[in-house]
This record gives structure tokens, C-alpha cells and sequence, in this order.
């Protein structure tokens, strides 16, 4: 077995894996947008009416992006554009520790709000997202993966 | 076919997949953005009791017309909030009939991920409706007293209903005004308001439009002593 076979195929399972991770996140978030953009505004990072724009059009993106990834679509823009999304929720879950503010990162739920018995789950969410973000990364440096769009676009002009 | 010709199409092949995953994720954002639009301008019927709290006016009058405005940002299925409740009814009461303050409540639906069926939405909806009777502050503390756990689905629109029964909400309206979750985009409106306002968590408490946080009751009397 080839060390490129072996690679399209860890490719294909990353892709899979991170293409449902987004569609997950995306359709934990549609079902209230305002709820999302609430959550975006938790962070306290942009100025109220940015974040509910953003927060809205947030799960509609992660779903495309899921989708262009199960797909593979365009799979080494795709995971470019997930790992800098990623990237940033980092950034906004770090900043919101380092801030000391108590907030639900709202990742895989609309999140935002804590009652005052619950505490965040910092860590677990950070530890999650540089998971994530190393899939993301396998994928940028070999975007080759079976059982993609790409791939059969490969093969059509070969 | 030659080696630059396969390379020119590979790389023609690349770019238009490209752009196909751009106009798809910018088409994705797009669509997100006009379906909050849509949502979001609706016009909203407001209850009875809504007063002016400098600035959102998403607040709801419980009681009192003193000088200081006492404003708690609340949701019926946040067990931080029942304690809160428990431990300054009588301290607000207090204040309430020297004529001290005015007892004001946002009733945010801001828990709607933590019951299956939307329940902090739907007790702020029905809590709108007793203050359109007037009952604002006796159903609001049956809904605490009968504060089902986080994750449950809460209690039923009938049983929404009945809890009104003690507070005299006996009336075929009230019980139409609940059941058809008439406050339900107003709930939507004020939630938004208190995220607007920097309110992300609840209880969150206002003196005189400053947020302030209490620990204890005795911090609560000298917060509203300090304020007038």
C-alpha cells in the first residue's frame, strides 16, 4: 500500500468527519437565528447588531461548508476556509476565558447565556477545536481523497 | 495530450471549483442574513404594563412607583433566578410598600436550548399575558414556585393555565392569550434587547439603568439605599 493511497484515505475519512462536524454545528444553530446571534454578542467582541448579522448567517455558512466538504467540492479551498474559521472561534473562546466572561461557547448549541450554577467548559471546547483544526490541516496539505467531486473531475480530464 | 495543456486545464479545473465554493458560502451567508432580516422586522404586539426603563422599554411593571428603578432580568427555568427570587421577595415587597422603588421584570426566553419544548419562551409569553391582567408578579412568582428541571419539557400550555387559577387569571382570554402563545415574538424582542444590552446571563439586576451584582440580600438593601 502507498503512503498516497493511505493518505487519501485518512483524507477521506478527515473530510467526512470534518464536513459533518460544520453540518452538525450549522443545524444545532438554524432552528434560532436570533438565539445564535446572542450567542455571537456573548463574546462581547463586535459591537451588538454586527454580531446578530453575523450570528444569523453563521449557521448557513457552516452547513454550505459542511456540505462542500462531505461532497469534496473544492476540498483544499474548503478546508483552507474551515481552518480559519476555526481558527477564529478559537480566538473568541480564548479571548472570553482570558476576559474572565462565563459564556457557553455556543460551538455544537445556540450557547451564549450560563445560569449562575453552571461553569464553562473552556478547555474541552479549545482541546475540541484544535482537533478539529488539525483535521482541517491534514486536509489542506493533501486534498486528494477518494470518493470526492474532486476526484471525479480528476478523472473526467485526465 | 501534452503535459502543459493538462496542467492549464488542472488549473482552469481548480479555479472553477473555487469559485463555485465561494459563491456557494457567500450565497449560504446571504440567505442567513435575509431570514433574520425577515424575522426580526415583524411588528410585535407588547402587554399591558410594558414601561419606559431607559432605553429598551422591554420591561414589564411588577409592582411600586418609587424613584428607584429595580429592573431583574429573569427566565422562568433558570434555577439561579428562583433562588433569587426566593431570597428578595420579601426585601422587594418591603421596599415596594414603603414606595421606594419600582419593581421592574424582563422575563427573557433565553434558556430555549435547555427544555425540548422551548419552555422559557413559552412561561415569558404566558407571564406577558397575566400582565395584561394585571397578575404580572403573583404569576410570575406560581411559575417560579413550579419551576420545572432544565432539560424537561416543562409545563404544558394547560398546565401554564391553570397556574394562573390562584392568581384570579380564571378568564377564557388569559387562557387563549397562553395557549396561542400570543407574546411569543415579543419574548423573541425583549431577549434580543437584554443581548443588546450586554445582559448574557441570568439573574442580571439594574438599579437606576446601572447593572449591579448582589450576592446577599443585605447587598441588595444597601445597592437600593445607596441608589435613593
Amino acid at each position: 500500500v502507498s503512503l498516497a493511497r493511505v493518505r487519501a484515505w485518512l483524507g477521506t475519512l478527515a473530510r467526512l468527519g470534518l464536513g459533518s462536524a460544520f453540518l452538525a454545528a450549522g443545524a444545532l444553530k438554524i432552528g434560532d437565528l436570533a438565539a445564535s446571534g446572542r450567542a455571537v454578542a456573548a463574546y462581547h467582541l463586535m459591537p451588538y447588531d454586527v454580531a446578530a448579522a453575523v450570528g444569523a448567517a453563521q449557521p448557513f455558512v457552516e452547513i454550505a461548508l459542511g456540505a462542500l466538504l462531505v461532497l469534496g467540492l473544492a476540498t483544499r479551498f474548503s478546508a483552507i476556509i474551515a481552518s480559519l474559521l476555526i481558527a477564529a472561534f478559537l480566538i473568541g473562546i480564548g479571548s472570553a476565558w482570558a476576559r474572565g466572561l462565563r459564556i457557553d461557547c455556543g460551538c455544537f448549541s445556540r450557547g451564549g447565556d450560563l445560569t449562575g450554577d453552571q461553569r464553562p467548559r473552556y478547555i474541552s471546547d479549545i482541546l475540541r477545536d484544535i482537533a478539529l483544526l488539525l483535521v482541517a490541516s491534514f486536509l489542506v496539505a493533501f486534498p486528494q481523497t477518494r470518493f470526492s467531486i474532486d476526484e471525479k473531475l480528476e478523472a473526467g480530464t485526465r | 495530450m501534452s503535459q502543459r495543456s493538462a496542467l492549464d486545464k488542472r488549473r482552469k479545473r481548480t479555479l472553477w471549483t473555487v469559485i463555485i465554493a465561494v459563491v456557494v458560502l457567500v450565497v449560504a451567508a446571504i440567505v442567513g442574513f435575509s431570514v433574520y432580516n425577515s424575522q426580526r422586522s415583524k411588528p410585535v404586539a407588547t402587554p399591558k404594563g410594558t414601561v419606559s426603563d431607559g432605553g429598551t422599554d422591554s420591561g414589564l411593571a411588577v409592582a411600586g412607583n418609587g424613584p428607584v428603578r429595580v429592573e431583574v432580568y429573569l427566565d422562568f427555568l433558570c434555577p439561579a433566578c428562583k433562588s433569587f427570587e426566593t431570597n428578595a421577595n420579601a426585601t422587594l415587597d418591603q421596599f415596594v410598600s414603603q414606595n421606594r422603588i419600582t419593581l421592574i421584570w424582563h422575563t427573557l426566553g433565553f434558556l430555549d436550548s435547555r427544555s425540548t419544548t422551548n419552555y422559557s419562551t413559552r412561561s415569558a409569553a404566558a407571564a406577558g399575558c397575566a400582565s395584561d391582567f394585571g397578575q404580572l408578579k403573583a404569576y410570575g412568582n406560581a411559575l417560579f414556585a413550579s419551576q420545572p428541571p432544565e432539560g424537561s419539557a416543562g409545563l404544558s400550555a394547560d398546565q401554564l393555565i391553570d397556574l394562573g387559577g390562584p392568581a384570579g387569571l380564571n378568564s377564557p382570554a388569559f387562557a387563549a392569550c397562553v395557549r396561542d402563545q400570543k407574546y411569543k415574538p415579543w419574548v423573541g424582542r425583549i431577549t434580543n434587547d437584554a443581548a443588546r444590552r450586554g445582559v448574557n446571563a441570568t439573574p442580571t439586576l439594574f438599579i437606576n439603568g446601572k447593572e449591579t451584582t448582589v450576592n446577599t440580600v443585605d447587598d441588595l438593601k444597601a445597592a437600593i439605599n445607596a441608589a435613593g
